[in-house]
């Protein structure tokens, strides 16, 4: 685009020129053209993007980390926000731009918050050679270690070969001003209008037909229930090598295995060699394949137990139980019988789980959010076979699943706001949502209801749904908790409380999403909803209920409940 | 004056009269805490924001807050309860806090864990029974303490009762309290709460007041902002000498502070007299202390920065009279009387030895025996400011039914068990839930104690009552600093040791080594203690011992 002539001036410029005076001089020039462009031109594309990381113990660094963020996407740029408790240090590797808020406490240390990130960090020796990182660092000059914390952080990452954009800014007890000022020039520190922004632009992948396999990791499971819950609901991430090719609404499939201790005691309980091999749907298999990946061996069926009672020559009770229970309390004569049980025997079902993450937010990887089911069987604990399985995931463990549509479940238009009603497991989807609206920029409102037993352990992603309010992604929030009064309250209560909003917002185009149990939730919420519109918008009791048939009608009130 | 206000200072002119955004605060469902201002302003309506700080990572990982929760601790001037009182209590903490309820070093009691949407219900129960937790921390009066055994004088009920005066005395005008958390209606005339003692700023910082009774020392009383030290004459009560500008509160690595005891100006007889040169002392302080620096901001810096004479003199001219010349007092002791005890009017008293001061059902179901007590309204509560219980004002025909029912629960034997040095131990909270510990308090002395008794016994000192104290962090609650043995956490599992205090706190003890564990702790007393065996004729105490012979804790 130069000619000859001015670009060796210019290349001449850069060589005598520092970094710092570089980007000094890039912002400038980036003031002269967007000065000089015409007023109603679109706000330039930016390439900001950045992870603001915090170490906080007073609150101090966590405040300004939000503030920072709101301001940052405010400005158009994309920004990620984490405690460094929360932080895995591992995925520094994959960051260009960081900013560190790190407060200092005690003698010098740092806040015991982020001590576990700061001791990694210290003693690493990855090398963060495309890292671009500054530090805002908080302390109280009354200690002799001002700001000392801050300064290692910087200091190390300087060691490691990252770059540091601007030099480490303290900040005493009156850190506010200091602190906005070093923010806005570490925003003018970008260059403001870059190209790969528009590459970098997100894309909805495209639906490729037929069901596609994908091999995962499991990255993390994290059981999101505190001290003392009732529950164990398990966040779980999965790693892959390829793009997942989903979208938020969408679920993950996953065919439960059998597990081999139980399948050894059956084999042994029904005296059968499990390498023997058996006609099955017309190919032959090993006992052991079949029962291990396809058949289903758990709370068989009332009809089951009953071929089986007919087969072994006994008499059995009409009830579900396990295969092994029944070779156990009613065992077989002969171990021929056993084959002959295998007609009666149904294959394993995939399983589906709503996908609580958005692709846009989490590179090659997804998330689901799995309860482990518990029944009893005469008086005894039993867990459901899958979700046992995927609560007994231990991080690198790999498996398989694929992505089920759910082309009912999307959000709607970017500017059109939202109403998520999703309480236990049926945060899940809801998390997506929210994850995706705030990547996409969407302007339409979000507005979330979610319930569950207890406050302070059934809270699920409670700190990130508080970032989502600090950084004005979630506009309101309602919750309720059945177990902490006296009377139990649940989300079609919180609709109820807040009516005249919730009509406000319907009237107003808001859509209408709903996840978790079908039965009694979405029921009561539904009723919840005509009591809310006949209270509110002065129609008769059919015409609510028929004013509400059509928001479904329409696709405007979306269920996935199960 | 420093025009550089601190954070705080401006939270609290601008705090509507100590309401902040609280009402906000608490209706903010989506987290357990409160805003931040607020954390600062709830203090002075006697109630901290913590959090479990053990579960701080786990929940951090599980994407959850802090675990917050709420400390409550009550305004009860000299620590008195009556026997519905403490049942309504035991039922409170049963229902709304972790359970076990806490007696401080300044006589009063706390309860823990109470989660913010419990506060309103909590703080309402205990109104029912005349209570109140206004100004039980802050930058205020805080609980005014009283010698608290009645035998220590036949006109210890009259000295009791200035406890009361002065809390009622130096409460904040603000109507806040009974707005926030008990639902009241605003006063319908706003002049009545404007307020001539703390205006709109309060005070740079804590204040606290102390009354003894010589000669036992049994509340600290040099520790205090201001000590009254009652003057009794043939059983007549001829006023109070004064002591200004004690406090314990330091901070890690900042030379500026220190720990300072009270400084005796004089003695005023009459009650008005007491009561305006006490009003006047904290206007002093409110009006020339350090604002700009709340490391600097106690009364004992003032003092120490104007000059007692001139501190005196403001005061004196303020009162619109003068001290007069203190009065001969004499402590001997600094103690509870454990056991029973009868005082003039021939009433029984049975002072409990309470661990720590936590009233829970643990190695003994005090918790519960306490409460079957209160069932039988035959007694009443007292608190010490060591953390003891006295149970108290029991008429000779009603001793059998207590007596029988501490022996039921097998608290006499508890009580009597305990070695001396275990009985005047005294540990402040702590982790893991104060929010300024470094490290460990209650949780862990009692077991430090454990391992020092053997050496006790090898040399013969186990009935000698040497006073150790604890604190998790350099604020000083435990009162360390006036120790034979002190020990000031400085990071977990590590204390600073500070030795050489006397018995009955009239001297400060001083810091000999620095960031020490447990082991180290143990090797080092355990040679001083087989010293001091040896040679226990010639010394008072153990800190005498230590005092007078400075060479060997030098190193």
């Amino acid at each position: 685009m130069l000619s000859e002539g001015k670009l060796r001036t210019l290349n001449d410029f850069i060589e005598k020129t520092s970094k710092e005076e570089l980007i000094w001089v890039n912002g400038y020039i980036a003031g002269l053209i967007s000065s000089s462009m015409p007023k109603d031109s679109p706000a330039p594309v930016t390439n900001k993007k950045f992870t603001i990381l915090y170490g906080t113990d007073t609150g101090n660094s966590k405040k300004l980390a939000i503030e920072f963020t709101a301001i940052g996407k405010k400005q158009g740029a994309k920004v990620k926000v984490s405690g460094m408790d929360t932080y895995n240090i591992e995925e520094l590797a994959h960051e260009k731009n960081i900013i560190i808020i790190m407060s200092t406490h005690g003698d010098g240390d740092p806040p015991p918050s982020a001590k576990k990130f700061y001791d990694r960090l210290m003693s690493t020796n990855t090398k963060y050679s495309n890292l671009e990182y500054a530090v805002l660092a908080l302390g109280d000059t009354s200690y002799p270690l001002f700001c000392k914390a801050g300064e290692d952080v910087h200091d190390k990452l300087s060691n490691l070969g990252a770059q540091a954009l601007l030099p480490v800014q303290k900040c005493d007890i009156d850190y506010q001003s200091t602190a906005s000022t070093w923010f806005q020039s570490y925003l003018n520190s970008f260059p403001t209008n870059d190209v790969e922004a528009i590459i970098a632009a997100p894309v909805t992948p495209k639906v490729i037909p037929g069901k596609k396999y994908y091999h995962g990791i499991v990255k993390a499971k994290i059981n999101l229930n505190g001290r003392g819950s009732n529950k164990e609901t398990n966040h779980i991430e999965i790693k892959t090598e390829e793009p997942i090719l989903y979208e938020p609404g969408d679920a993950l499939g996953i065919t439960p295995k059998n597990k081999p201790e139980l399948i050894e005691k059956i084999f042994s309980l029904a005296g059968i060699d499990s390498n023997l091999s058996v006609p099955y749907k017309g190919s032959a298999h090993t006992l052991k394949e079949l029962f291990t990946k396809r058949l289903n061996i758990t709370y068989l069926k009332e009809s089951q137990v009953q071929k089986y009672a007919e087969i072994a020559g006994q008499v059995i009770p009409k009830v579900r139980m396990d295969l092994h229970d029944l070779l156990r309390i009613y065992p077989l004569s002969k171990p021929y019988q056993f084959i002959e049980l295998l007609p009666s025997l149904t294959e394993i079902l995939p399983r589906l789980y709503s996908v609580c993450s958005s692709p846009q937010v989490h590179e090659n990887e997804i998330h689901i959010l799995v309860s482990k089911s518990t029944f009893e069987v005469d008086g005894e604990k039993r867990y459901g076979l899958c979700s046992d399985m995927l609560s007994d995931f231990k991080e690198g463990t790999s498996l398989e699943f694929y992505i089920h549509k759910n082309k009912s479940f999307r959000l709607p238009s970017q500017d059109t706001d939202i109403i998520m009603i999703g309480p236990g497991t049926g945060m899940a989807p809801m998390r997506s949502f929210i994850e995706d609206r705030d990547a996409s920029g969407a302007t339409g409102r979000n507005w979330l209801f979610f319930g569950e037993q207890h406050f302070t352990s059934d809270f699920f992603y409670q700190s990130e749904i508080q970032q989502f309010v600090s950084t004005g992604i979630l506009h309101a929030v309602d919750l309720a908790w059945s177990r902490d009064q006296n009377e139990k309250i649940y989300v079609q209560d919180r609709i109820k409380d807040k009516g005249k909003e919730l009509y406000d917002w319907i009237k107003n185009g808001a859509h209408i999403l709903i996840s978790g149990s079908r039965s009694p939730m979405s029921e009561d919420v539904e009723k919840a909803m005509i009591d809310v519109i006949y209270a509110h918008s002065g129609k008769s009791a059919p015409e609510s209920e028929a004013y509400w048939n059509e928001l479904k009608e329409a696709g405007i009130y979306k269920a996935d409940v199960y | 004056m420093s025009n550089n206000l601190s954070p705080v200072e401006k939270i609290k002119t601008k705090s509507d009269g100590l309401r902040g955004t609280l009402v906000q605060s608490l209706a903010d469902h989506l987290t357990g805490a409160i805003r931040e201002d607020d954390q600062s302003l709830i203090k002075h309506h006697g109630m901290y924001q913590q959090d479990d700080r053990d579960q701080r990572e786990e929940r951090a990982q599980k994407k959850l807050e802090w675990l917050y929760s709420f400390m409550i601790r009550l305004r009860l001037p000299g620590g008195f309860l009556t026997p519905s009182q403490w049942i309504d209590m035991h039922h409170i903490a049963g229902e709304h806090s972790t359970g076990v309820i806490k007696i401080t070093t300044r006589q009063t009691v706390q309860l823990h864990g109470i989660l913010k949407s419990h506060l309103k219900p909590t703080l309402k129960a205990f109104a029912a029974q005349r209570l109140d937790s206004i100004a039980a921390c802050g930058d205020v009066n805080r609980n005014v303490i009283c010698s608290a055994h009645p035998k220590e004088s036949i006109i210890h009920e009259q000295v009791f009762s200035y406890a009361d005066k002065i809390s009622t005395m130096a409460l904040p005008k603000t109507n806040a309290y009974y707005e926030i958390w008990l639902d009241r209606e605003p006063l319908l005339k706003k002049e009545e709460e404007i307020d001539p003692l703390y205006q709109d700023r309060y005070l740079p910082r804590k204040f606290k007041i102390a009354i003894a009774i010589p000669p036992n020392n049994d509340v600290d009383v040099f520790t205090n902002d201001i000590g009254l030290i009652a003057i009794i004459e043939k059983d007549k009560l001829l006023g109070y000498n004064i002591s200004i500008g004690g406090g314990l509160g330091t901070t890690h690595g900042n030379k500026e502070t220190y720990p300072r005891l009270g400084t005796v100006i004089g003695f005023t007889d009459t009650e008005e007299k007491t009561l305006k040169a006490i009003y006047e002392i904290i206007t002093t302080q409110r009006d020339f202390g350090n604002r700009g620096d709340r490391k600097q901001a106690r009364l004992k810096y003032t003092i120490d920065k104007m000059g007692i004479d001139q501190f005196k003199s403001e005061v004196e001219s303020r009162c619109g009279f003068k001290f007069e010349k203190e009065r001969p007092y004499r402590f001997t002791d600094r103690k509870d009387h454990f056991g029973w005890q009868q005082n003039h009017e021939k009433k029984w008293y049975y002072t409990l030895f309470i661990e720590n001061g936590r009233i829970a059902d643990e190695k003994v179901a005090i918790k519960t025996a306490l409460y079957e007590i209160a069932l039988t309204g035959l007694a009443n509560f007292r608190f010490t400011a060591n953390q003891k219980l006295i149970i108290s004002d029991i008429e000779e025909k009603n001793k059998k039914a207590i007596q029988d029912i501490l022996e039921k629960y097998d608290l006499i034997t508890h009580t009597e068990a305990a070695s001396p040095i275990r009985r005047n131990a005294i540990a402040c909270v702590a982790m893991n839930t104060c929010p300024l510990a470094l490290a460990e308090g209650q949780r862990y002395l009692p077991t430090l104690v454990g391992k020092l008794e053997p050496l006790l016994e090898k040399y013969n000192l186990l009935q000698d009552p040497i006073s150790i104290r604890m604190s998790g962090c350099p604020n000083g609650c435990g009162r360390p600093y006036v120790a034979e043995i002190g020990l000031v956490g400085t990071s977990y599992g590590h204390y600073n040791l500070h030795l050489g205090g006397d018995r009955l706190g009239l001297r400060l003890n001083k810091k000999t080594y620095e960031g020490i564990n447990e082991e180290k702790i143990i090797s080092i007393l355990d040679p001083l203690l087989k010293k001091y065996s040896n040679e226990r004729t010639k010394y008072a105490s153990f800190g005498d011992f230590i005092h007078q012979n400075p060479a060997l804790t030098e190193h």
